[in-house]
């Protein structure tokens, strides 16, 4: 790039963006102190967890065994730990399906207006040193229950 | 960028990247507060379930934004031609950097030139320049090849130019 290019490169990076809305900050406060939305992620992860794990331990190279001397034997070896090479580059949520079930009562009485969405959730891990990538995906469904009271 | 400490409080690290993630949702949705809703989803959604992945947690935070944005476009695609463009005329007004002492005409020049740059050269600069990605990550984000990504940041910052040059014969 020209002087001129690099000029307004350095001029752009002293510009701050906005900051974020006392609303929005607060916003996220409420959220995080909320307890998390009920998922059945864990009832559809086993599954693909198992399948994940084998296939990176599929993808290490095996170590081949060379005939040692015994003085060599007695080295201590690093532990070999594969799934730390790959490293997650991206995580996504794909919404496929959205529902709106309408009121309900929960187990407690309370009346409650509940949504369903549907997600795929898939994250991608890489090995930077082998360009080796494996991708997940798994399905999800969020329930947000909001209650509402009548006045 | 280094792995967020268990400990880490939330707003120590919304505080630090709060105004670059909003400001690359914006680049991604119709309006300010659609932008904020973005950030929202996708920080939370980070905080809970992602940034105990390890690796590069500010890149998995752009793609979640990105992706809250996407999913947000397809929840609107339904809303109204006419509301869409009363929103997005009330939206140009809305200034995306902090207004400096001095020099304001110049900030206002830049992000006028930055609305009208291409989209996809849009995102790519503020991706690069503020969201302080590499060329590589870009590429993973945005799902084209590192020398496009490239390729687009150089075209970019030469409209930019181009544009403020334009500005300053007539301002």
């Amino acid at each position: 790039m020209d002087k001129e290019l690099l000029e307004l490169e350095a001029e752009l990076k002293r510009l701050r963006p906005v900051l974020p809305s006392r609303e929005l900050t607060a916003a996220i406060g409420r959220d995080l102190a909320a307890p998390p939305v009920r998922r059945n992620f864990w009832a559809w992860a086993a599954l693909p967890l198992a399948a994940v794990a084998a296939g990176v331990l599929l993808l290490q190279p095996t170590p081949k065994l060379a005939p040692t001397p015994a003085v060599a034997q007695a080295t201590p070896v690093a532990p070999v730990t594969p799934v730390a090479k790959f490293k997650p580059v991206s995580a996504e949520n794909v919404l496929y399906a959205q529902s709106d079930d309408g009121l309900v009562t929960l187990a407690d009485g309370t009346t409650a207006l509940r949504y369903r969405s549907s997600y795929v959730d898939t994250i991608t891990w890489k090995n930077p040193n082998t360009q080796a990538s494996l991708r997940w995906s798994v399905p999800r469904t969020e329930e947000r229950v909001v209650p509402v009271s009548f006045q | 960028m280094e792995d967020i400490p268990d400990d880490e409080s939330w707003r120590d690290w919304f505080q630090h990247y709060g105004p670059k993630l909003l400001l690359c949702a914006r680049q991604w949705t119709r309006s300010l507060a659609d932008a904020e809703d973005v950030v929202q989803e996708a920080f939370v959604r980070f905080w809970r379930h992602q940034r105990k992945l390890g690796g590069e947690p500010q890149a998995l935070l752009f793609t979640s934004v990105r992706r809250a944005a996407t999913d947000l476009a397809r929840r609107n695609a339904r809303r109204s031609a006419r509301e869409e463009r009363a929103e997005g005329g009330r939206e140009l007004l809305e200034p995306v950097f902090e207004i400096p002492q001095e020099g304001d005409d110049r900030r206002s020049d830049i992000e006028t030139a930055l609305r009208g740059l291409p989209p996809e050269q849009r995102e790519v600069l503020v991706l690069k320049i503020w969201g302080e990605l590499t060329f590589e990550q870009i590429a993973t984000q945005l799902r084209i090849p590192p020398n496009t990504a490239a390729s687009r940041y150089r075209y970019a910052l030469a409209a930019l130019r181009e544009a403020l040059s334009a500005a300053d014969c007539h301002g």
